[in-house]
């Protein structure tokens, strides 16, 4: 469970603040649509889930523990995914990149082995292990990034803008696993300007403006208000 | 932050950022041996690798710009083709351009002290010209000690010539 | 470009640590004894090495193409003389050893490139380098592995884009400042961005390392090596 309570986070030499006051609890399990237009202080919220940035004022917990007393059980549970995944790539093969969270936990080989087999089953990216990112087609890319994350075998896997760049095919392929772990109990948090496709899926819509939550609602309760909130609603 | 779990001694914020900027910067130079523009004045044409070593030691600073440099060389040494013409291989260091490639930590981290003045980072637009010029300088040097040289003596050549002549 | 290539090889499955160390016997003993036995014989071994790998010496020339102007004209240049009859091939012997001293050298490192992941090549730097060193060379390594190919084709779309815009009508010093501006600006980006995702993965000094484990080969291996450094003391 991800509990934020009173959290305000404000970038050096900014004059209004990212975040202002916001107080949210993500469930296990649950699969929340985090929306909201630019710069309404999405991705600045996020980051604080997992220690990427901490709170100026406010808490952050994991699991009912201070992100900040103990970041790497917050990273592990909270893993991350982010806007452009060719950027967050630490190998040039896919296992070798896909390994890189779990051996930083130190786990053991054997370990860290099956965690790999698994994210890339989970992906459907199994037995692609030796193949080279560079070569990956942009939706590939996207999913072998959700297996990095997945490989820290994380109660929430929170995802910034995963569709941005992605064509039709690619994006289904992603939304298609995204269910899939979901239904295996995996919790979603999906940051995102365009909602298409992700009302059915959802449990709960969450919209930010200006640094506030300004809407909180199961998906088919919130269609009605996004136009006003600055989101497109969803066809 | 510095809390942890059990043994997982995280890499701090700050150190994390200078690797990826020290090894993106390496992985530039690279790319920088690549990119080839005609010489007006010889065959051989002009890349931008160099240049490339002498803004790891602006942008970087003295020590991330060596390292940035170091790393270079090893993923050069261990395959990543970022040698000129996209060769690779421990044996590159040895060969005929080896001389220059083991000058360009050394290069960058002197360019890198005298534009920061010292091993701490400071805004390198601070630096004035004169700073900026004289690191110039003096990275030419590390790196082509022979042709510096024999500029210099060019340079004396033509002056004792000019003095010979004046009289 | 020059990479690795999937094989069964004998040299695909011995331990990249004993293959470091047959490059680095290889280096010193070709200096130690750059004379025509020293280097007939160094030439066989090459050969050998080669066979290992399943590489054909042409293909293996091939990859160290880029050095080859270099090393015919240090020789060529020696032959001059300042009259006639201006070209004396005596003085072109010590250059021209020299410079196949450095081809033997080049073509065992082209062996080497061919048959080990970089994964492998990175756990040996962390396994022979111990502590923190290691750790950023061994990240750092594999980061310029996998980043070499995004940062080319960032620089390959600026000059595209320049070429659309007339740039080529540009003095060459305008051209170089526009590419090379581009490029740290890109490359600036991306490392800020790459800084937060290591951080999420909770990037540590203390990972897990990969297993390496010498076999009997690596050990006949290491004694080729250390028979090549020895040769060099004698």
């Amino acid at each position: 469970m991800i509990e934020a309570r009173n959290v305000a986070y404000r970038y050096e030499g900014a004059e209004e603040s990212a975040v202002d006051g916001v107080s949210l609890t993500i469930h296990d399990g649950s699969f929340v649509v985090l929306a909201g237009p630019n710069g309404s202080g999405k991705t600045t919220l996020v980051r604080q889930f997992n220690g990427l940035l901490e709170p100026d004022s406010g808490t952050v917990s994991v699991n009912g523990q201070a992100v900040a007393g103990n970041v790497v059980a917050a990273r592990t549970a909270v893993a991350m995914t982010f806007q452009d995944p060719r950027d967050g790539f630490v190998a040039a093969t896919v296992g070798a990149d896909v390994a890189f969270g779990p051996e930083n936990l130190g786990l053991s080989r054997d370990e860290i082995d099956r965690r790999v087999g698994d994210a890339l089953a989970a992906v459907q990216m199994d037995g692609r292990g030796d193949e080279r990112i560079d070569r990956l087609s942009g939706g590939e890319r996207a999913r072998v990034a959700i297996a990095g994350a997945l490989a820290m075998a994380p109660d929430h896997l929170v995802l910034d803008e995963p569709f941005a760049g992605l064509d039709e095919p690619a994006r289904r392929s992603v939304l298609d696993r995204l269910r899939a772990l979901h239904s295996d109990g995996t919790g979603i948090v999906v940051v995102t300007h365009d909602l298409r496709d992700l009302v059915a899926p959802a449990d709960r819509v969450v919209v930010m403006n200006e640094g506030q939550v300004a809407l909180d609602a199961p998906p088919d309760d919130a269609i009605d208000r996004l136009p006003a909130l600055g989101v497109r609603a969803p066809c | 932050m510095s809390a942890e779990t059990g043994d997982v001694e995280l890499v701090g914020d700050a150190a994390a950022s200078n690797l990826a900027r020290a090894a993106l910067f390496a992985a530039l130079i690279g790319a920088f041996a690549y990119v080839s523009f005609p010489n007006p004045v010889s065959p051989a044409p002009v890349t931008l690798q160099v240049l490339g070593v002498f803004l790891a030691g602006i942008l970087l600073g003295p020590v991330w710009g060596g390292a940035a440099c170091g790393l270079y060389l090893l993923a050069g040494a261990l395959g990543a083709p970022v040698f000129a013409g996209g060769s690779a291989g421990l044996g590159v260091l040895v060969g005929p351009t080896a001389g220059y490639l083991w000058s360009y930590p050394f290069a960058a981290a002197a360019i890198g002290s005298v534009v920061h003045g010292g091993v701490s980072l400071t805004d390198p637009k601070a630096a004035g010209l004169a700073r900026l010029v004289g690191a110039m300088v003096l990275g030419v040097v590390v790196i082509y000690p022979a042709e510096a040289l024999k500029i210099a003596a060019g340079v004396g050549i033509v002056r004792s010539d000019a003095i010979a002549a004046a009289r | 470009m020059l990479s690795y290539e999937p094989h069964d090889s004998l040299a695909h499955r011995l331990d990249p640590r004993a293959k470091l160390a047959v490059q680095v016997g290889f280096a010193l003993a070709a200096f130690a004894h750059t004379t025509p036995r020293g280097l007939a014989i160094l030439t066989a071994l090459a050969g050998c090495v080669l066979a290992a790998a399943r590489l054909s010496p042409i293909a293996a020339l091939r990859e160290a193409r880029y050095a080859l102007p270099f090393l015919v004209a240090g020789p060529a240049i020696a032959a001059l003389t300042p009259g006639p009859p201006w070209i004396a091939a005596s003085q072109a012997v010590v250059p021209a050893l020299a410079s196949y001293r450095v081809l033997v050298v080049l073509v065992v490192s082209v062996a080497y490139v061919r048959t080990t992941r970089v994964r492998d090549s990175r756990t040996a730097v962390q396994s022979l380098v111990p502590g923190r060193p290691g750790r950023f060379l061994g990240v750092g390594v594999a980061l310029v592995f996998r980043f070499l190919p995004v940062l080319l084709a960032d620089l390959s779309r600026t000059r595209t884009a320049m070429r659309a815009r007339l740039g080529s009508e540009r003095g060459l010093i305008d051209r170089m400042e526009i590419v090379t501006s581009a490029g740290v600006r890109r490359a600036f980006g991306r490392a800020d961005r790459l800084g937060v995702a290591l951080r999420a993965r909770c990037f540590a000094w203390n990972p897990t390392l990969s297993r390496l484990r010498f076999a009997r080969r690596d050990v006949a291996a290491l004694c080729f090596a250390g028979g090549l450094v020895a040769w060099t003391l004698v």
